[in-house]
């Protein structure tokens, strides 16, 4: 039992990913080597351009890796069709965006169910667990507005609620905190790290904000494409 | 997740769609019901034009369907008379949806009066009959009248043709032409009236005269050249044809009135022809209506979409979606098109516009018919319906797979 809850939920072997700018190529990701086990709290750091983004992207299957293999909740991840990777989108991964990316005309209640909807939840277990968990993340009286209505750090918990109602493997967070005040973006971070340890998903964020980095679990460095460090 | 289940959730997401943006789905609704609305009326208005124009060509003569002897369309002479069988006119009368059948006696034959003469084309026919077939008897100008049940050595005469001989109601004028048997037809004829028609060449050529004495005038020994036919509607004469085929036999050439006119007929084919393109038009201008909100709406929506990728909406879904969309938008925008297009003809058809007042004007140029209504058909409204419903399906077809083809990363940077 225990060696199972130790088991990588997410393997990358060699990825490489090249961008064209122009017509120049962009070295974006140059053979990253990783392994997440289930239940760990990771942070990738890194300065703006140093492939955090992408890295997240190719492991979320919503951008393709160039070379190498990446396995994320057990399935490969290469050569997947688009609806296969929509599948494992919606059932295994959970997303959290520095830009919250709410649907910007459903109501906080309404985004999360979506979720729900997508996975032909029905009517009434939809609206009960959507309300639910946004009560645990504290918005139980910002359920009826639209994203317009709310603050960065209530919409950003809408998103965190909405990653989390459909009880995913691994939840991936780009920068998460990087438009929140300092509070704001704390309390997110405790928020964040209570439902990882208590629901034991596997969180996986990137940040260059050193307040998110020092409460990690894990910290990957990650410069030009590369790993440079790694600590526990 | 089953299929019923797959398209029950993507018409649900649709249909919140449709109504999230309520000014971009009003602006579709409003091309769609306009589009169906013109197409509708000016079917209609066609169909009623039509209708009206061989009622106006057909009704004051040549009547629904004719029967006579084969080869006597092309030659138009005594000759091919065949035999007046009483029992298959009895047989067509009581055919539904037949209004009345009567026999004719056709023949050419010149008209004299003091010094004048001219050439006429001499109709026997059986007034109380006639009357319920064609039209002629409403066109008698004041001071004459129709011919009636029991009139004898009557005639009537067309307008132009009684101006030629200068005769008036009440004079005599004498015929002569070559019996069936081909000895002399000759006879003196009252004229009990003049008929004026908006058919120009009934005017100048035609004279009737009582069936049972063009009978015995023209020694038919009773034979007949033609029975005439109406049916209760104009629409009805296929059917009608096909079952007057049935009763009188292969013997006989039976012309419905498009064979009888056919140039009404190549005239209604050009004037669709015309009006197709006008459609051709209208169609084109609905669907690019479509097209161009739904790409405006795809378009708005491109971040939204890349997020909805993200978060594990499918490409499939996404495309069912925005499909699905543009059928709800059509559906909705078809019936309220097809019932106000039905509403505005429905206007026309009971308050006809009516160009009476210009009728010298318009025999000027050849156009008899002066009243234009509105006919609604049960087809116009099908194909109408299928054809918007259609083209909305086939013009939401691109921006709906250019939505499914986005790339989610890039999608969500779009601004």
């Amino acid at each position: 039992m225990k060696k199972r809850e130790q088991s990588s939920v997410i393997e990358i072997k060699g990825l490489y990913k090249d961008y064209n700018s122009d017509g120049l190529a962009v070295h974006a990701l140059n053979g990253i080597d990783l392994s997440i086990k289930k239940g760990e709290f990771t942070a990738i750091a890194g300065p703006s351009g140093s492939g955090k983004t992408t890295l997240l992207n190719i492991i979320g299957g919503i951008d393709r890796p160039g070379r190498g293999e990446v396995k994320v909740a057990g399935k490969n991840l290469n050569g997947m069709k688009r609806g296969e990777l929509s599948d494992l989108r919606l059932n295994s991964i959970g997303f959290i965006f520095q830009a919250y990316n709410l649907i910007p005309v459903l109501t906080a209640v309404e985004n999360v169910e979506y979720v729900l909807l997508l996975q032909g939840a029905d009517k009434k277990e939809r609206r009960e667990r959507a309300e639910s968990i946004l009560r645990d993340v504290g918005l139980e009286r910002e359920l009826k507005r639209k994203p317009a209505e709310m603050s960065g750090g209530q919409q950003q918990r809408v998103a965190v609620a909405r990653a989390m109602v459909s009880n995913p493997e691994i939840i991936l967070a780009d920068e998460p905190t990087a438009n929140l005040d300092q509070s704001t973006g704390s309390a997110l971070l405790d928020l964040m790290r209570n439902l990882n340890k208590e629901r034991g998903i596997t969180f996986l964020f990137s940040t260059h904000d050193s307040m998110v980095m020092k409460r990690a679990g894990r910290l990957i460095n990650l410069r030009d494409g590369r790993i440079v460090a790694g600590k526990k | 997740m089953r299929g019923s289940e797959n398209l029950k959730l993507v018409a649900g997401l649709s249909w919140r769609n449709v109504w999230r943006n309520s000014r971009r789905s009003f602006l579709t609704f409003l091309t769609i019901v306009a589009g169906c609305t013109l197409i509708i009326f000016m079917r209609s208005l066609q169909n009623g034009g039509y209708a009206q124009m061989i009622e106006d060509a057909i009704a004051p003569l040549t009547g629904h369907i004719q029967i006579h002897e084969k080869g006597f369309q092309d030659n138009m002479t005594l000759e091919y008379a065949f035999r007046d069988d009483r029992s298959m006119i009895e047989k067509i009368r009581k055919t539904k949806p037949v209004k009345e059948a009567a026999p004719r006696i056709y023949a050419g034959g010149l008209l004299i009066h003091n010094d004048s003469s001219a050439g006429a084309e001499i109709l026997a026919v059986k007034p109380e009959l006639e009357q319920r077939i064609t039209t002629l008897h409403k066109y008698i100008l004041p001071g004459g009248r129709y011919l009636e049940k029991g009139d004898t050595l009557a005639i009537i005469l067309g307008k132009n043709l009684a101006d030629n001989l200068g005769v008036k109601a009440g004079d005599t004028v004498s015929m002569v032409s070559q019996g069936f048997d081909g000895s002399i037809a000759a006879e003196n004829f009252s004229v009990k009236g003049i008929f004026r028609t908006p058919n120009v060449m009934y005017n100048r050529t035609l004279a009737l005269i009582p069936f049972r004495q063009g009978s015995e005038t023209f020694s038919m020994d009773g034979y007949i050249s033609s029975i005439v036919i109406r049916a209760e509607d104009t629409d009805y004469v296929p059917a009608v044809t096909e079952r007057v085929k049935e009763i009188a036999g292969e013997e006989l050439e039976i012309l419905p009135w498009d064979k009888l006119m056919p140039e009404i007929l190549q005239f209604i084919v050009m004037d669709r022809v015309s009006s197709h393109i006008f459609v051709f038009i209208l169609y084109m201008i609905v669907a690019f209506g479509i097209l161009n909100t739904i790409q405006m709406s795809v378009f708005e929506r491109i971040r939204e979409l890349g997020i909805m990728l993200s978060i594990g909406t499918s490409p499939v879904r996404i495309f069912s979606m925005i499909i699905i969309e543009s059928a709800i938008i059509a559906f909705i925008g078809i019936i309220m098109g097809l019932i106000s297009g039905a509403a505005l003809s429905y206007y026309f058809t009971i308050h006809p516009m009516d160009f009476s007042a210009y009728q010298a004007e318009m025999e000027l140029y050849g156009m008899s018919t002066l009243v234009y209504y509105a006919k609604l058909k049960a087809s116009d409204f099908y194909n109408t319906g299928t054809m918007i419903f259609f083209l909305s399906l086939l013009f939401t077809f691109f921006p709906a797979r250019r939505a499914a083809k986005l790339d989610p990363v890039r999608a969500i940077r779009h601004l």
